[in-house]
């Protein structure tokens, strides 16, 4: 014991003094502060390579590949490569970035980028925005979905490249063949039902009657939060209030007339079928469009090459397909929020949307080579390529007049506020389960006959219970 | 003379009715196995990349439209590369995997030391943890050691995981008596030989069951390489054909049924020894 | 009746199981005592530096080994343990911001290096209580003139009477990092407030009971679990004993004498086996979808749609979930019965035969006794795996949020509850204290099963 003893607690002591000596130098050093600088030198790095993340379509319809090789060919005296980071498009960058997986340039919609840089989070750069040849051409509202204010001070993260909006898309060839003398009561040679929705309502409502059920007129899942919440949008509902948007205490689907909204779900949902309360018809609505069961439905501009592909599976040249096959503004909704009455006017419908832009990692090793990537990639020959190829509608005002019909259209919706861009707050993904569930609940109490929410109280009491649930799921757990 | 006849007959006819009875649930049985995988199989013949081109169950029109691109179009979509990962990946972790959690069975049955029975406790509360949650852990560790976005790092957690599963095998190993075990050590035979040479070849089924399910998860699991491997070219095909866009299902359907392929000649070429793993006496004691 | 029985007398037995405690403790300490009092210069040379008393002893190989240990754990202590450690503690100190490059302390990764510095510990600890065990082996051998045993002696029987050390090695190790330390860490987690807004670069903190005070106090939270944790219970049971009983009828069915080409007929339920559960899944939602064929079908008869996993589909869903789990699981059922079948001691049922017995007897009486005997871990194992079954309603039935329930449908399992209130919202803590909760009442009742199981009581029968 005399001698064993010492021993034991001997090496004990050496063992311990080991850990508190280099634990305790371990610490001081990680509390000198480290001085940071600022990124953006101008100067560029040579001999580095940029994986940059790019969107599915723009891959497979080639251009990432034109965008990369011309980019290549002008910098390859600096030895700057730019590659395919070859990542799933959602990558998030959250999860790889910090630990050095991610990519240098990363292409995502609004939302997905400004989830980045939220309270301490600051995975993406704030880009000197103003030293980008497009800055001038692109309106405030794109820039501001990039914007972020932090000790009142405002960065932008994000460089806007397409605006997205949902369009309305419909057959021509199955318009009616007097829609002339029918169809067109201010007669500007636009067909009535493509320009408000009492008309597609009621357009949609004798197409089915007259194929006894087995035809439809517009067509779309009404489940869809993204869709659905633009007939709250127009009538005064909002996701987030404040004035950025970004309050989530306030959350507002029920707010100034908000609840016409799901009235006008409800009537849509009468000339559907059951297929509307869940994913089905979204999905679907490709081929059966094709096919001629639908006539109308609403999407986003991107998945226009599908129904193309669809048409010419079911049988027609792809030239009668991209001739009948129209994109179109969302129509116009009457002013009362019932799709029976149109006496006191229509206006403009509000829709959810987004912007869709560059972002540079926060981690990436050469930023300002980064940003030479970024200046090109949305340098008026480039945007423009693209909107040939993968027909968006860009965020440069000077080339979306200049392509003009639709791409100017969307251009001006954003620029007016018709387009509500998706608020920028992580606390989004939280809206859209009650959302979606009570749009279905709505779409299937008109269907089924339960006619529960006939009433508009029991319609107000409804929505203003979804913006409880959703106050409730956000905040709940957070506490903040 | 009658009644004995009588007999026979009832006997027989009860023999009859038996087979019958037997033949016609194994053909429902093999119904409702099969026609989901019919309906796959047909789906990936679909001329048509939309499933609502389909006539109830039926595509409209059939073509082999879908498989060609599948192995030809791998602009995007490289399921040939992500097959041979798929392959790599699921074939190490079903070799280490069934080595670490055959010995820890065998282990677990026949010998008895001082932290077992607290190890069986804890190997079986340790499963009602929800997986999800210890993701993150495995991913930060992984970052860490430097694994993400490599095969390597998936087999080693397939592998390493697998002895958790060891239970089946030493209920398994706890039915071959302890005789043969004992008459072997009576001979001199080392416990690793015991094991090797004795016990081993009467466990063929359960080797054989072990390796099946070892090769299975790995081939078929989506949510850990999906955290774990970056790169495209890099995935598994779980994760690739979850990647596929909404009309592609008929690429969809033909992906499903090429990863099945494997499994089922695995089976084919392993079911002899599962059903006639031991051989008649080796039991009896 | 008998299981209450068995209960009783598991409770009592407890007291008895606690006043043994003592006894074993001071048994352990008898040990280390003498080993205090009776070791001489060597094993004491040991006690400082681990592997001198072997090396005094001459037994190279052995004292290389533990001195090897001793420098690679200091080593590593230098390197990177110490300041691990340290960092289990503090969570880091210094706050990053990638936008001026300064780069910051990631308080998860702290946390989990620090587990692992720990873990380490632990290991070492054990590694120097054997190295002073083992010289004092060698100083008794000595003091009785015997040989000590040799280093290649001792290589020897790693592969004989310690077979097992050798062989669990490495499946201890593994099943040590990646499947313990993600639970420890996760528990860990629970008593942080790591999720919501302070995620890396922001710096975690410990903060108690924080997190489980929060959960009591909520309203809305006891009614929603207790709904969740009744049918959570249900479908774990049905479940369960669903696929149990249909992939053994499965496997006896396929084993009777007058089935021909039994490979062929097994194959079809192999093939559901060989495609993998979230294909199936997709493809089963779609066929009971409004859109889907089995729907086309009832129109085509004349008849109405019906949402077989719509709002009001309850019961419909539950059991369209039971159904698709059934036949995701009983094939691998199916492949386990037949492997342990075929194990079965075939005298017995000749034995049964000559005394008359009927096929149901026999059953009964041999085949199913066995079966379960081989099986009980396994059932156990399936009834937790059907507990925590995340795939199938997720699949089926996600994106619903029903009145009466806080944020879950009428279908989601506690499982999918917790997924939906912690990681879709990024509320780590919450979820890891959630789970915390449900894992401690999982486990007692499984581990009660477990024990009570003749599998576990009477391991030797088959000895």
């Amino acid at each position: 014991m005399k001698r064993t003893l010492p021993a034991l607690i001997g090496h004990v002591a050496i063992i311990l003094a080991v850990i508190i000596v280099m634990g305790t130098l371990g610490v001081i050093a990680s509390g000198v502060t480290a001085e940071g600088s600022e990124k953006f030198t101008g100067e560029l790095e040579r001999n580095v390579t940029l994986r940059i993340l790019e969107n599915d379509t723009a891959k497979e319809q080639g251009y990432l590949k034109e965008l990369l090789d011309a980019f290549n060919r002008e910098y390859s005296d600096y030895g700057i490569v730019a590659v395919d980071a070859n990542m799933d498009q959602y990558t998030d960058l959250e999860t790889g970035g910090p630990y050095g997986y991610g990519p240098d340039v990363l292409y995502q919609a609004n939302d997905a980028l400004m989830k980045y840089v939220d309270g301490t989070r600051k995975h993406i750069l704030p880009i000197p925005v103003e030293e980008l040849d497009c800055y001038e051409h692109i309106s405030k509202n794109a820039w501001d979905a990039y914007k972020v204010t932090i000790d009142n001070q405002d960065f932008y993260c994000g460089v806007p490249v397409n605006i997205q909006q949902p369009l309305l898309y419909y057959r021509k060839d199955l318009l009616p063949e007097n829609w002339q003398e029918k169809w067109d009561d201010d007669k500007n040679g636009v067909p009535d039902m493509i320009e408000n929705w009492t008309d597609l309502y009621r357009y949609s409502q004798l197409i089915r009657q007259q194929s006894n059920g087995a035809k439809y007129g517009y067509m779309k899942s009404l489940n869809d939060g993204y869709f659905a919440s633009g007939y709250f949008f127009s009538y005064g509902g909002y996701v987030f209030g404040g004035e950025d948007k970004k309050d989530t205490a306030d959350i507002g689907f029920s707010k100034n007339d908000g609840y016409l909204g799901g009235k006008i779900i409800r009537q849509l949902a009468s000339v559907m079928n059951l297929e509307c309360t869940e994913d089905t018809i979204t999905k679907n609505s490709y081929s059966r469009m094709a096919q001629g069961a639908y006539f109308a439905t609403m999407t986003t501009p991107d998945v226009y090459t599908m129904f193309i592909k669809e048409m010419v599976y079911a049988g027609y040249t792809e030239e009668y397909a991209r001739e009948n096959l129209v994109m179109t503004n969302v129509p116009r909704l009457p002013v009362s929020g019932d799709l029976e009455d149109e006496s006191q006017g229509f206006k403009d419908m509000t829709v959810m949307g987004g912007v869709n832009g560059y972002a540079i990692s926060s981690y990436t090793k050469a930023p300002n080579a980064a940003l030479a990537f970024v200046n090109f990639a949305t340098s008026y020959k480039m945007i423009n390529r693209r909107a040939e190829l993968l027909g968006i509608s860009p965020a440069r005002g000077d080339l979306a007049h200049e392509l003009g019909g639709l791409n100017a259209d969307i251009n001006a919706n954003l620029v007016n506020g018709t387009i509500y861009v998706m608020p920028s707050v992580r606390a989004l993904a939280q809206v859209w389960t009650p959302l979606q569930t009570f749009c279905a609940v709505l779409a299937d109490d008109s269907l089924t006959g339960k006619n529960v929410y006939v009433t508009d109280d029991a319609l107000k009491k409804g929505i203003a219970n979804v913006d409880n649930q959703i106050y409730a799921a956000i905040h709940t757990l957070g506490g903040a | 003379m009658n009644e004995a006849r009588a007999k026979v007959v009832k006997a027989k006819t009860k023999k009859v009715l038996n087979i019958l009875i037997t033949y016609c649930i194994l053909i429902v049985v093999a119904f409702i196995f099969f026609f989901p995988c019919l309906w796959l199989i047909l789906a990936s013949f679909s001329k048509s990349g939309s499933i609502y081109s389909f006539d109830g169950f039926f595509p409209v029109e059939y073509g082999l439209d879908a498989f060609k691109t599948l192995f030809t179009d791998t602009v995007m979509y490289n399921y040939p590369q992500w097959f041979k990962n798929t392959l790599f990946i699921a074939c190490m972790s079903c070799i280490l995997g069934t080595v670490l959690t055959i010995l820890t069975a065998y282990c677990m049955s026949r010998f008895r030391f001082k932290s077992r029975k607290a190890m069986m406790k804890t190997t079986l509360v340790l499963g009602m943890f929800p997986s999800f949650m210890g993701t993150i852990a495995v991913y930060l560790m992984m970052t860490q050691f430097n694994l993400i976005n490599q095969h390597w790092g998936l087999i080693l957690i397939y592998s390493a995981q697998a002895p958790m599963g060891y239970m089946v095998q030493k209920g398994f190993f706890d039915t071959i008596p302890y005789s043969i075990d004992e008459a072997a050590r009576i001979d001199g035979a080392s416990n690793f030989t015991v094991f090797v040479k004795f016990i081993l070849p009467l466990s063929k089924p359960i080797l054989v069951y072990t390796a099946l399910t070892a090769f299975t998860w790995p081939w078929s699991d989506f949510i850990l390489p999906k955290m774990l491997l970056i790169d495209r070219d890099y995935y598994t095909v779980a994760v690739g054909l979850m990647t596929l866009g909404e009309t592609e299902f008929a690429r969809f359907a033909a992906g499903s049924i090429f990863i099945a392929i494997p499994i089922i000649v695995l089976y084919f070429c392993l079911v002899k020894y599962m059903i006639n793993g031991m051989a008649a006496g080796a039991v009896k004691e | 009746m008998k299981a209450v029985a068995k209960c009783k007398n598991f409770f009592k037995g407890l007291p008895g199981k606690f006043r043994a405690v003592p006894g074993k403790l001071s048994a352990r300490f008898a040990g280390a005592k003498e080993i205090l009092t009776q070791g001489n210069g060597k094993v004491t040379a040991s006690m400082l530096v681990m592997g001198l008393g072997q090396l005094l002893y001459k037994q190279w190989a052995k004292g290389i080994m533990y001195l090897f240990v001793q420098v690679a754990f200091i080593v590593y202590f230098i390197l990177t343990g110490a300041y691990d450690l340290f960092g289990f503690f503090t969570l880091g100190l210094r706050e990053g911001n990638a936008w001026y490059g300064i780069e910051g302390d990631n308080s998860v990764v702290m946390l989990i290096m620090g587990i692992l510095a720990i873990l380490i510990i632990i290991f070492y600890a054990a590694i120097y209580i054997s190295n002073i065990k083992d010289v004092y082996r060698i100083q008794c051998a000595k003091d009785t003139l015997k040989n000590p045993v040799s280093f290649r002696q001792e290589a020897a029987a790693l592969l004989d009477k310690s077979f097992h050390k050798t062989a669990l090695a490495l499946p201890v190790a593994g099943v040590c990092v990646f499947s313990i330390m993600p639970i420890v860490f996760m528990i860990f987690i629970a008593f942080t407030n790591y999720g919501g807004k302070v995620v890396p670069p922001a710096l975690v903190s410990w903060v108690g009971l924080e997190n489980f005070g929060k959960i009591l106090t909520l309203g809305q939270f006891a009614p929603t679990f207790f709904k969740i944790f009744g049918w959570n219970m249900l479908w774990a049971v049905l479940s369960t004993a669903i696929n149990y009983l249909a992939g053994l009828g499965l496997a006896l069915l396929l084993n009777k004498a007058c089935v021909k080409a039994k490979a062929i007929w097994r194959a079809f339920p192999i093939l559901a086996y060989a495609i993998p559960g979230f294909i199936t899944l997709l493809g089963f939602k779609f066929m009971f979808s409004y859109g889907g064929p089995i729907n086309y079908y009832i129109k085509l008869a004349g008849g109405e749609a019906v949402g077989f996993l719509g709002l009001d589909a309850k019961w419909t869903a539950r059991f369209i979930g039971l159904a698709v789990n059934a036949w995701i699981s009983i094939p691998s059922t199916m492949l386990l019965a037949t492997g342990i079948l075929s194990n079965v001691n075939t005298d017995l049922y000749e034995a049964a035969r000559v005394d008359g017995a009927s096929a149901w007897k026999q059953f009964i009486k041999i085949t199913l006794p066995y079966v379960l005997f081989a099986t009980t871990p396994v059932l156990i194992s399936q009834f937790i795996g059907n507990f925590n079954n995340f795939g199938i309603f997720y699949f089926l039935r996600g994106g619903l949020d029903m009145d009466g329930y806080f944020l879950a449908s009428d279908t989601d399992l506690l499982i999918n509850w917790l997924y939906r209130m912690s990681i879709d919202n990024n509320y780590y803590s919450i979820g890891a204290a959630i789970s915390l909760i449900i894992f401690i009442i999982t486990s007692i009742i499984s581990l009660t099963v477990y024990v009570l199981s003749p599998s576990y009581k009477q391991e030797e029968t088959f000895r």
